[in-house]
């Protein structure tokens, strides 16, 4: 059973009007579940447009989004996806624990249940000392943490990432990274994630999704045969730079054949 | 960190009336007796002691009694009439923050409501109040809803809802549409109801909008009930006070001050009461949104 399915989707927006953006047309997309898939490409070329149609934020023009079987409407009443977004979004007024707490009280759990099941996501994410702070007095990269915490508090299967680390110093970036495989690990949590870095889509991801932008489409998709154990070692594996080669040329619109000649360029590119 | 800031606050509040005694004793010290003219225009208040009382004055007028030869001291009466006007504004501080709430709240779920109803309330605030208080005095007369009777007073609290309804309107509205697109999305992929997103984001994000509005808004509520004491005649408040004490202006020059400072620790009252919501409701947010 697939974990999300795309099927001959397309959002147009502004129909007829002069106006008119071709903001995706004709997406074909399966996820496996447990699957990790990013989303690359430039941007306008529609990775936040396929993201929101996932979400059910946005209707599709025409085609068909599905969600564990269930159509996309049903699974965001449902809850069976957690978001999170380049800006943390968190509330200001709300305690770090409150914050993370908000779905499940939107849900309707009982306080025990909800303070029982942030403190078990603020251990997730290794924060477990700053449940009764206020998140302005977290850094960016906590932030983030607590946002990712947020979006998997109510156990989704499914969580949707747009450009999450975006707003993050490189350092922070990369670590960042290897909790989030670890988090996804251990919960064994599907991903759609968004990103305008290709080292950091092949890093993450067991298959990367190249888009192309007017009107928006898939052009290709890679597959990141890194094994499911990854770690700092891996950015200095010769797969690794084969993979980016890889990503980098379709992005180019080329076929990756040669590839290997080029793999060292790939260090430079986020 | 709480209890520091209210110090702070009060502490700045005593300054500045220090500074305005020392204000106003430099002028009778320096300033024309008899005013200064200016193009055959008086621009300078006089001085003297008619115009202008020395302050210890005016506070030793509240020690004795209102009229010769009575046994209550003026400050029972100024008192008095302070909180009965502070009830009235109450009132009208009150149903003007229902109302405006209710309308904002009214004007941001349905755009129509706001396009329809924001430029007649914009034109409402246009109307003279002194012109309004007689009308609503004489409405409320021919009001009778069952056993319920209309009683005077209402009349002047109305007239302060309606000078305080507006400011808080237009500022809760402001609040509710001041949260981020990316918060709204965020309770809409959490499948949030329209009450939940209000609740939960919309009135938390407006706090910093809605706590100046109140502060206008009480204010507003203070100058629509003494205006309406005034105009209407009524009595009890401290605005009938203040035109009573100001016919005694020549012979007793002091007087009419107790009744201003009475108004004054009114309007001072219902601020303070707003900036102690201001404190507790933003002493978890970030510095920069609660200067
Ligand atoms: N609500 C909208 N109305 C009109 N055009 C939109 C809207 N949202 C996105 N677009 C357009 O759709 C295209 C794809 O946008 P987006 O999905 O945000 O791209 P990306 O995330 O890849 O940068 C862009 O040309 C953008 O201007
Ligand atoms: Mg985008």
């Amino acid at each position: 059973m697939s974990a999300l399915e795309v099927v001959g989707t397309s959002k147009i927006f502004n129909q007829g009007s002069p106006k008119q953006v071709d903001a995706l047309v004709d997406v074909n997309l399966t996820v496996n579940p447990g699957e990790f898939v990013s989303l690359i490409g430039p941007s306008g070329c529609g990775k936040s447009t396929l993201l929101r149609l996932i979400a059910n934020l946005l209707e599709p023009t025409s085609g068909s989004v599905s969600v564990n079987k269930k159509t996309a409407a049903q699974a965001r009443l449902d809850q069976d996806y957690g978001m999170a977004f380049q800006q943390a979004g968190l509330f200001d007024w709300r305690t770090v624990s409150k914050n993370i707490e908000l779905p499940l009280e939107l849900k309707g759990w009982d306080k025990a249940k909800r303070e029982a099941r942030a403190k078990e996501m603020l251990e997730l994410v290794k924060l477990p000392e700053f449940a009764d702070l206020y998140p302005w007095q977290l850094s960016g990269g906590m932030q983030q943490r607590i946002a990712i915490a947020r979006a998997l508090a109510a156990h989704p299967p499914l969580l949707l990432m747009d450009e999450p680390f975006g707003a993050l110093d490189e350092m922070t970036r990369e670590y960042m990274q290897g909790e989030l495989l670890r988090i996804c690990g251990e919960t064994s949590t599907t991903v759609v994630f968004v990103t305008h870095s290709i080292p950091e889509a092949v890093y993450l991801s067991n298959r990367v999704v190249v888009m192309s932008p007017r009107p928006g489409r898939i052009t290709s998709v890679i597959e990141v045969n890194l094994g499911s154990k990854r770690n700092e070692d891996t950015r200095a594996a010769d797969g690794f730079f084969r993979s980016i080669t890889a990503v980098r040329e379709a992005l180019r619109g080329t076929h990756a054949d040669h590839a290997a000649a080029n793999a060292v360029r790939g260090v430079e590119d986020r | 960190m709480l209890m520091r800031r209210i110090a702070y606050r009060s502490s700045m509040f005593v300054l500045a009336i220090a500074l305005v005694v020392a204000l106003w004793e430099g002028y009778k010290v320096v300033g024309p007796q008899d005013g200064g003219k200016l193009f055959g225009v008086s621009i300078l208040p006089r001085a003297n002691n008619t115009a202008m009382p020395h302050v210890w004055t005016m506070l030793s007028r509240y020690g004795r009694p209102e009229v010769r030869g009575s046994d209550t001291k003026i400050w029972s009466v100024v008192l008095s009439g302070t909180l009965f006007s502070l009830r009235l504004s109450l009132v009208g501080f009150f149903l003007g923050t229902t109302i405006g709430v209710g309308l904002a709240v009214l004007m941001s779920r349905f755009k129509v409501v706001q396009r329809g109803l924001l430029p007649y309330l914009v034109m409402s605030q246009t109307v003279p109040l002194i012109a309004l208080a007689p009308l609503v005095v004489s409405w409320g007369g021919k009001l009778e809803i069952g056993s319920f009777i209309w009683p005077r007073w209402l009349s002047a609290s109305i007239l302060g809802t309606f000078l305080a309804f507006f400011p808080i309107a237009v500022g809760t509205l402001r609040g509710l549409a001041s949260a981020p697109a990316a918060a709204v999305e965020l309770m809409d992929s959490y499948a949030a109801s329209w009450r939940q997103t209000l609740f939960k984001l919309r009135f938390p994000a407006a706090v910093p909008f809605m706590v100046p509005a109140f502060k206008l808004g009480a204010s507003g509520a203070v100058v629509g009930v003494v205006v309406a004491e005034i105009s209407t005649g009524l009595k009890g408040g401290i605005g009938r006070l203040i035109i009573e004490y100001a016919r005694e202006a020549t012979g007793d020059p002091a007087k009419v001050f107790t009744a201003v400072f009475g108004a004054a620790a009114l309007g001072i009252t219902m601020s303070g009461l707003v900036a102690l919501s201001d404190v507790l409701l933003m002493r978890n947010r970030p510095k920069e949104t609660s200067a």
